[in-house]
C-alpha cells in the first residue's frame, strides 16, 4: 500500500540532486542547539535550518518571521527554510525561464515558482498539470511581505496514500518540535533528540503500580526491574522468568506476573521465548 | 497566499459541521447512475454525491471537493480517482485528528 515511498522520499527521488540538498537523513529535525537568549529570541535552531519540514499552508501562514533576518521564519519555535507541501496544482503558468502555480493543500493556497535551469527542470514540470496533485520540495521565502515556495523539486503523486502520509507526518513533526520545545525549558530533561528512543533508565520511572497513591508499588517495580538488571541474569538468552523473579524477590508468582505485565505496558520489558520469559528494553 | 477558503478534510462523522462550505473527503464508489454517486465514507457512513460525473466503478475510492449540502451529501466541484487501494482507515484517523486535537494546524 505504502509503496510510493521511493517517490514520496526526497532521497529516493527522482532528481539526482535531491540528494544532496536534502543529505542529513530524511526530515526529522535532529541534534537541536538552543542558541542564547537574546541573539535568536529564545529560538531553537536546528542544523542549519536546512531539514526539510513538512507542513501545511496554515501553519506557513502562521509561522512568524526572525527578528534580525526576515528572510527567515519560525514554526513550533523551529527556524524552517526548506519545506515539502502536498496539494493539488492549479493555475500552471508556463515561461521560458521559470513556471509559476499556486499550490493548494486544502489548508490554503501559496504561490510556488520552480526556475528552469536544466533540461530536467522543464521535463519534471511538463509531467505535471492542474489539478493533479504534487509534491513539492522547496524554500520558504518572502518578497515584499508575501511568502511563496521556489521549489527544488516538484512531483506527482502516483500513490494516492502518500498525501493522508504527508498530513500524518505533519502532526508527527509538530510534536516532535513541540516536544524538543519542552525538554529544552527543562534542564533536568536532555535536550539530545537521540535519547528519545530509549527506555527510561530503571531509576527514573514514571509512576507504575503507584498510580493510586501505593508508594510500595513503585519500589516493587523498581524491585523487579533491578532483577531484570542484575548482571547474572543479564546475559541469559530467553530473559528472565516470572519464577526467578518471584523466587529472588520472594513474592508470589501471580505478583511478579501482574508486575512484570504493568512494565510491558510502560515498554520497559518485552516478552522472549513464552508468557514467561521477559528482558529488559534497556538491555536489547 | 491564502488561507481564507480551506477546503477542511472530513469523513462521514465531521461532515455535518461543516454545511455550506466547502469540503474535502474519501469515499468509496458504491453506485453511479446520471452523475449521482452513492459511495461509502471512511468511517461506514452513506453519502451522496452529485455532480460526479465520470466518476469511476466500484470499489475504486475517489476523492470529492465539494459544497457540503446537508449532513449526508456533498454538491462535487471536483472529483479525483484515488484507485482501489487507497486506505481508508488511515485517511479517517487524519480526518479526527484534522478536526479535533490538531485542527490548528489545519483550519
Amino acid at each position: 500500500m505504502y509503496n510510493g515511498g521511493d517517490h514520496y522520499d526526497g532521497n529516493g527521488g527522482g532528481a539526482a540532486n535531491a540528494n544532496s540538498l536534502f543529505s542529513g537523513g530524511g526530515f526529522m529535525p535532529s541534534q537541536t542547539t538552543n542558541t542564547p537568549e537574546g541573539s535568536g529570541g529564545g529560538i531553537t535552531k536546528t542544523r542549519g535550518a536546512q531539514t526539510l519540514l513538512p507542513l501545511t499552508v496554515k501553519q506557513i501562514m502562521d509561522a512568524s518571521q526572525t527578528n534580525d533576518d526576515k528572510s527567515s521564519f519560525v514554526v513550533n519555535g523551529t527556524e524552517v527554510s526548506t519545506v515539502r507541501l502536498v496539494g493539488r496544482m492549479m493555475n500552471k503558468a508556463e515561461r521560458i525561464t521559470d513556471v509559476r502555480f499556486i499550490l493548494d493543500d486544502g489548508t490554503g493556497r501559496i504561490e510556488v515558482n520552480r526556475w528552469a535551469n536544466e533540461t530536467s527542470d522543464n521535463t519534471e514540470m511538463g509531467l505535471v498539470k492542474d489539478g493533479d496533485y504534487v509534491i513539492v520540495n522547496g524554500g520558504l521565502k518572502a518578497f515584499q511581505g508575501k511568502r511563496h515556495i521556489v521549489a527544488y523539486s516538484v512531483r506527482l503523486v502516483t500513490n494516492y496514500n502518500d498525501i493522508t502520509h504527508h498530513f500524518l507526518y505533519c502532526i508527527y513533526v509538530h510534536l516532535d518540535l513541540a516536544k524538543a520545545k519542552k525538554s529544552a525549558t527543562q534542564p533536568q530533561v536532555t535536550a539530545n533528540a537521540s535519547t528519545w528512543n530509549q527506555a527510561p533508565p530503571p531509576n527514573n520511572q514514571v509512576p507504575t503500580l503507584s498510580a493510586s497513591g501505593n508508594a510500595g508499588g513503585q519500589e516493587l517495580t523498581d524491585m523487579v526491574m533491578n532483577v531484570f538488571h542484575d548482571p547474572v541474569l543479564v546475559n541469559l538468552d530467553h530473559g528472565v522468568s516470572i519464577a526467578q523473579v518471584a523466587s529472588r524477590l520472594n513474592i508470589s508468582d501471580a505478583v511478579a506476573r501482574s508486575t512484570v505485565a504493568h512494565l510491558i505496558d510502560l515498554g520497559n520489558l518485552y516478552p522472549t521465548i513464552d508468557d514467561n520469559h521477559y528482558k529488559s528494553t534497556l538491555n536489547g | 497566499m491564502d488561507t481564507s477558503a480551506p477546503s477542511p478534510f472530513v469523513n462521514g462523522e465531521t461532515l455535518k459541521t461543516f454545511l455550506g462550505r466547502r469540503v474535502r473527503t474519501v469515499v468509496q464508489v458504491q453506485h453511479n447512475e446520471g452523475g449521482v454517486l452513492l459511495g461509502l465514507s471512511t468511517d461506514g457512513h452513506q453519502l451522496t454525491i452529485r455532480g460526479a460525473s465520470g466518476a469511476p466503478e466500484p470499489p475504486h475510492y475517489i476523492e470529492v471537493i465539494g459544497i457540503a449540502d446537508s449532513s449526508l451529501s456533498i454538491r462535487a466541484e471536483s472529483c479525483t480517482d484515488f484507485g482501489e487501494n487507497f486506505d481508508g482507515v488511515a485517511f479517517n484517523g487524519l480526518c479526527k485528528l484534522a478536526n479535533d486535537k490538531y485542527n490548528y494546524l489545519f483550519l
